[in-house]
């Protein structure tokens, strides 16, 4: 979980780490007046995507009536699709040198790596790729909750190579370092960044920063998110949807594909997914749009990803189904269930519960696909035919295969073939 | 089917890679040894599974749970250490606590040694991830996960984890498996199944499926483990199975551009994800693309495989066509047969599960008590070896048997409580207010709380010091040496008699072990077992079961051994033949409505305990006409009655209870005292193997302990 920029700047506060006086958040221009800004002043987007700068998040004002004119335009910003709800304020420094101060996880070999660079204040990714002979990388072969002094003596004497710092600075620019990598190791960081570290005449400030939460680790950092204000987990580069946030109260993992305001192409058909664990609910979408490509013109959109293995109890199951027959833009939904651990049984009673309660409340009910093998199985069959038999109307729009004779790319393949039949029947 | 021998296998193949010298032990022992760790729901249910897959699990651990057993036969240890002090050469262990508190019990798990470590604990905080990755590197640990299903290995059929059985071996012929076939590599579990549903339904057979985790940072990525098995002799070609995010893929293509020699055999990649998008995490901790980063995407892992000559497919179908062209058509198994194994699997109808004891196994004319047949162990085998064999399952040792007599016989000494008798006062019920008025028994249960055997020496010798109470014999207590048999100590007890008769004794001392059990069915044992699933205090429960054996159970020697003598007077009042006595009197029985006591059994029709006692009686010289009467009774019951109704062990102890000219009640104070030792080995069972207050059938229970074995010389 990705904390915006005011947020990342408290923590690095609390740890000690010199940062910009703060003057307050807004969520709309009234808000404004009850801040006590000294201008000049900084206004940021506080957006969770890079970029910001350059897509014109960042303003400096000199006034209120800058700070109100400026905030009007941020608030109606988009930063690559992310719409800006709240805007911060925070005394601008005057820049000198800038310098880059970060520590995240090995992707290669998951150790703790410390990466600095003279070269601050622009996108580290891109300095790696056109000068890397600037960065300075170390990797942290324990796993320690401080840096070893002799590391942090060393990248810092190579940063002042080029930066000519005094030694008050070059005391101040060590002791950063060594927060940064306390923080990252106490907060249970994924990355804890500072870009740029600026280094003024009379001090050396984090003038943005950037912090990435493990999120297996927030169980034990609810202190912190207490003090952030922080009540939701959120995405790395955004806030939940309505559908994931409803899931995640549900108990199971979902995320949305599309964005919220797509408007729905009619020519289309648009696939929602109950597909079994979460490797399989990555695979599935692949699955639905390769075959789409290939035997239907590209013309179907899959739509979610959903973790729906581990054996969930029924009401849950009926949830999943639930929760994307209310979602206005799925036209299908195909399913599997290949009971492992979990219980086929356990499924078709969830998925059933699900029909016939939308058909008793006159709820939309969408064609369902899918097939079932595994655990259960013929006590899941009978049940099935005994429910086919019992309320016909409410699951009449469903068809289960049950068994393994046919690969599940085989199912999704017939699956979308009918729900284009059945749109078609349904608009003729 | 038959399984290949582990030895062959892929997981021997792993474990001899990394330690060689536990890989010899292994292929002397033809076993691969593993121990499961945090037993809760999951961790619990999924020990039961592995070992019916055919996983040799050894032993579980769990902390607070030292002492106890899972699935009745599996020993559950308090830590690591202490598991291994017993099974030094485990091989393979498996964790599944939560994550909160993981990362000290897998450290302590790689310290120890073993090589396979297989965390399936998922959502375990980076840090704590690191800590751990880094002691796995220190002491060259395989570490699979964490967040990983498992692997498992269908030939030689062993499983480590959560995977299901529905990966099919490759058929050697039509009764046996074979070594050879694709083997997957994934970091996700619920594909595995459609991956293995894809190759089976052309025939392609999996030789070991290894889940490598879903978590961001893991133990043994495919850069490490690719690489071993390329060196695996069976296996023909390698379905590497990666996902969206991290770098994993592309270090593996990395090192095969960099090392090709290491890569003979072909890889198929599967990646999952072209279609995900940045920034949102999938399920899988490790399943995230950060955007701006040059790896980690669909597009970064494909170009990279490809360039390394790995084939990358993206769905179902087109790995079915690849490795289906790679193999060149080779079926490993007839599809059709695969298919109705799976059917058959799926449609079997849950197995019915009954409940395991390991103490007693009772077959129809033969007890068998942890392996040993109770025929043997009455004959060469004292009372108190009898008692530690039911509770422990082994007998003690020589030198630990004088401190087990040591234990009862100061119990003996000390001072009894004050009881009164009621006359006609049943004696069970008697000795069983003996037993919960008992506050020094009670103190030393309490003390003695680990110690099961120590507990039950003890209640022996409180029991004793009742029984001398209730016989009268209170005064012999005090010249009790400490030095003397406990044999000898009972002997007096229940006889009153002060010079001791060695055979005699023994004789005694037989029909006391002849008592000892008879399985979990008798009331007596149900009684003290339900006490126990509510974890009632161990003298309490065995008052329970005590107080359950009245005349109609247990009681039935006393009763006999008066029909007997009643059948002697007859004879000489009338001055016949005691068999026309006892016809005589069987028919008086029957006409005023009276029971014969001590003939019939439920189970048994030749009581595997008779003759043995008959014998010993006979050699001890005290077998006279009761015996001879205990021996006649069953020809001349069904003469008259024309029902079969052998004599039981109950009639016989009757008999040479009558014989030795002792009261004739003394039968059923023998039968309480011996059964005492199979109560109270019911009673630790019960709190060591199963879970409170469960609901039982005990005509479900099953014997699983020791197969029959010979009495140690």
């Amino acid at each position: 979980m990705r904390l915006y920029e005011h947020e990342s700047k408290r923590v690095f506060e609390q740890s000690g780490i010199p940062i910009p006086k703060q003057f307050g958040v807004v969520h709309s221009v009234d808000e404004i007046k009850k801040l006590d800004l000294e201008y000049p002043a900084m206004a940021k987007a506080a957006v969770l995507i890079g970029g910001r700068g350059r897509a014109g998040g960042i303003k400096k004002v000199t006034s209120l009536e800058e700070a109100i004119h400026n905030t009007e335009m941020l608030l109606k910003l988009r930063i690559k699709e992310h719409p800006v709800y709240t805007v911060f304020f925070e005394e601008a420094v005057e820049e000198c040198e800038a310098c880059y101060v970060g520590v995240t996880t090995d992707p290669n070999t998951f150790n703790n790596v410390l990466v600095v660079s003279a070269s601050g204040g622009i996108n580290i990714e891109e300095v790696a790729q056109t000068r890397p002979e600037t960065i300075i990388k170390r990797e942290i072969l324990n796993n320690d909750r401080a840096l070893q002094n002799n590391i942090i003596k060393e990248v810092t004497d190579l940063l002042n190579q080029d930066l000519q710092l005094s030694n008050e600075q070059k005391v101040i620019l060590a002791s950063i370092i060594d927060k940064v990598y306390r923080t990252f190791q106490e907060i249970d960081a994924k990355l804890c960044e500072i870009n740029p570290v600026i280094i003024t005449p009379d001090n050396v400030v984090a003038a943005d920063a950037k912090i990435v939460l493990d999120d297996n680790g927030l169980y034990r950092q609810s202190k912190l998110l207490e003090t952030l204000g922080i009540t939701s987990r959120r995405h790395d580069v955004a806030e939940p949807t309505p559908n994931e946030k409803q899931a995640h109260s549900q108990g199971f993992p979902y995320v949305d594909l599309l964005p919220s305001d797509i408007t729905k192409d009619e020519n289309k058909l648009y696939v929602g997914l109950v597909p079994g664990g979460a490797g399989y609910g990555i695979f599935s979408i692949d699955e639905v749009m390769n075959i789409g490509n290939k035997f239907f013109d590209g013309k179907v959109v899959p739509i979610n990803f959903m973790d729906s293995g581990g054996g969930p109890p029924q009401n849950q199951v009926a949830q999943m189904f639930h929760l994307l027959m209310d979602y206005p833009l799925t036209d299908i939904i195909i399913t599997s269930r290949f009971g492992g651990i979990s219980s086929c049984d356990v499924f078709i009673r969830g998925l059933i519960q699900a029909l016939r309660e939308r058909h008793r409340n006159n709820q939309r009910i969408i064609p369902i696909y899918g097939r079932m093998v595994g655990t259960d199985l013929p006590s899941a069959k009978n049940y099935l035919e005994k429910a086919k038999q019992e309320s016909p109307e409410a699951l009449q729009l469903m068809e289960i295969v049950v068994g393994n004779e046919k690969i599940m790319a085989d199912v999704i393949k017939e699956g979308i073939r009918r729900g284009f039949e059945i749109k078609k029947e349904g608009s003729s | 089917m038959k399984r290949i021998p582990v030895d062959q296998g892929a997981l021997y193949f792993l474990i001899k890679q990394i330690r060689p010298e536990l890989a010899a032990y292994i292929q002397k022992t033809k076993k691969i040894e593993t121990v499961i760790i945090g037993l809760g729901r999951q961790g619990t249910k999924h020990a039961g599974l592995m070992k019916e897959f055919g996983t040799n699990v050894t032993a579980g651990v769990s902390v607070g749970r030292g002492g106890t057993r899972i699935h009745e036969v599996i020993p559950v240890y308090d830590r690591v250490k202490e598991c291994l002090k017993e099974h030094p050469n485990i091989a393979v262990a498996s964790i599944w606590r939560h994550y909160s508190g993981v990362r000290d019990v897998v450290i302590e798990v790689i310290e120890s040694g073993i090589p396979i470590v297989v965390l399936i604990t998922e959502g375990i905080p980076l840090k704590d991830v690191r800590d751990i990755i880094v002691a796995a590197r220190k002491h060259n640990t395989l570490l699979f996960g964490g967040n990983t299903p498992g692997i498992i290995f269908p030939p030689e059929g062993i499983k480590i984890g959560m995977l299901p059985d529905i990966f099919y071996p490759e058929e050697k012929s039509k009764e046996e498996f074979g070594p050879r076939g694709v083997t997957i590599i994934s970091r996700s579990g619920a594909i595995l199944y459609h991956l293995s549903d894809a190759l089976a339904s052309a025939g392609i057979a999996q030789n070991a499926v290894l889940g490598i985790g879903g978590d961001g940072a893991i133990g043994t990525r495919f850069r490490d483990i690719v690489p071993l098995i390329q060196q695996y002799p069976n296996t023909d070609l390698i379905v590497v199975a990666g996902e969206i995010g991290g770098s994993q893929e592309e270090l593996l293509a990395e090192d095969i551009i960099a090392h090709p020699k290491k890569y003979p055999i072909p890889i198929v990649g599967l990646i999952s994800g072209a279609n995900a998008p940045s920034g949102k995490t999938m399920g899988h901790a490790g399943a995230i693309i950060t955007p701006g980063q040059n790896y980690g995407t669909f597009k970064s892992k494909k170009e990279a495989l490809e360039k390394a000559g790995v084939t990358v497919v993206n769905s179902q179908f087109e790995l079915v066509e690849t490795v289906k062209e790679i193999l060149q058509g080779w079926k490993y198994f007839s599809v059709e047969r695969y298919q109705e194994k799976m059917i058959k699997t799926w449609e079997e109808p849950p197995k019915k599960v009954g409940w395991a004891t390991l103490i007693t196994k009772v077959q129809p004319n033969n007890l068998i008590i942890a392996g040993y047949p109770l025929k043997d162990i009455i004959k060469k085998k004292t009372f108190i070896e009898t008692a530690y064999l039911l509770v422990k399952g082994n007998f003690p040792e020589v030198e630990q048997i004088k401190e087990l007599e040591q234990i009862a016989l100061n119990a003996i000494k000390l001072p009894t409580p004050e009881v009164n008798v009621i006359e006609k006062e049943d004696i069970s019920k008697t000795i069983a207010k003996y037993l919960l008025q008992d506050e020094i028994l009670a103190k030393y249960c309490i003390e003695e709380s680990k110690s099961p055997p120590n507990q039950v020496m003890f209640c022996l010798g409180r029991v004793a010091g009742y029984l001398a109470s209730i016989l009268g014999n209170k005064n012999l207590l005090k010249n009790i040496d400490l030095k003397q048999p406990f044999s000898h100590v009972i002997y007096k007890i229940l006889t009153g008699h002060t010079v001791i008769d060695e055979k005699k004794s023994g004789v005694l001392e037989a029909m006391i072990v002849a008592s000892v059990d008879h399985g979990v069915t008798p009331p007596s044992a149900q009684a003290t077992v339900i006490a126990a699933t509510v974890r009632a205090a161990y003298e309490v429960a065995v008052a329970q079961g005590v107080s359950a054996i009245t005349d109609v159970h247990g009681g039935a020697g006393a009763k006999a051994a008066q029909f007997f003598k009643k059948c002697i007077t007859l004879a000489k009042e009338k001055n016949i033949e005691l068999a026309e006595a006892v016809e005589e009197n069987i028919s008086i029985y029957m006409k005023e409505g009276k029971r014969i006591q001590g003939l019939g059994h439920r189970f048994h029709t030749r009581d595997p305990r008779r003759d043995i006692l008959w014998i010993k009686a006979k050699h001890a010289g005290i077998a006279g006409e009761c015996v001879e009467i205990s021996k006649i009774i069953t020809d001349i019951f069904k003469r008259v009655r024309g029902i079969d109704l052998p004599i039981n062990v109950d009639g016989v102890i009757g008999a040479i209870i009558a014989d030795m000219g002792l009261d004739p009640n003394l039968a059923k104070a023998v039968f309480i005292y011996g059964r005492i030792a199979g109560l109270s080995a019911h009673y630790f069972e019960e709190i060591a193997s199963q879970p409170q207050m469960r609901r039982i059938d005990f005509s479900e229970a099953v014997y699983k302990g020791e197969k029959s074995r010979k009495l140690p010389t």
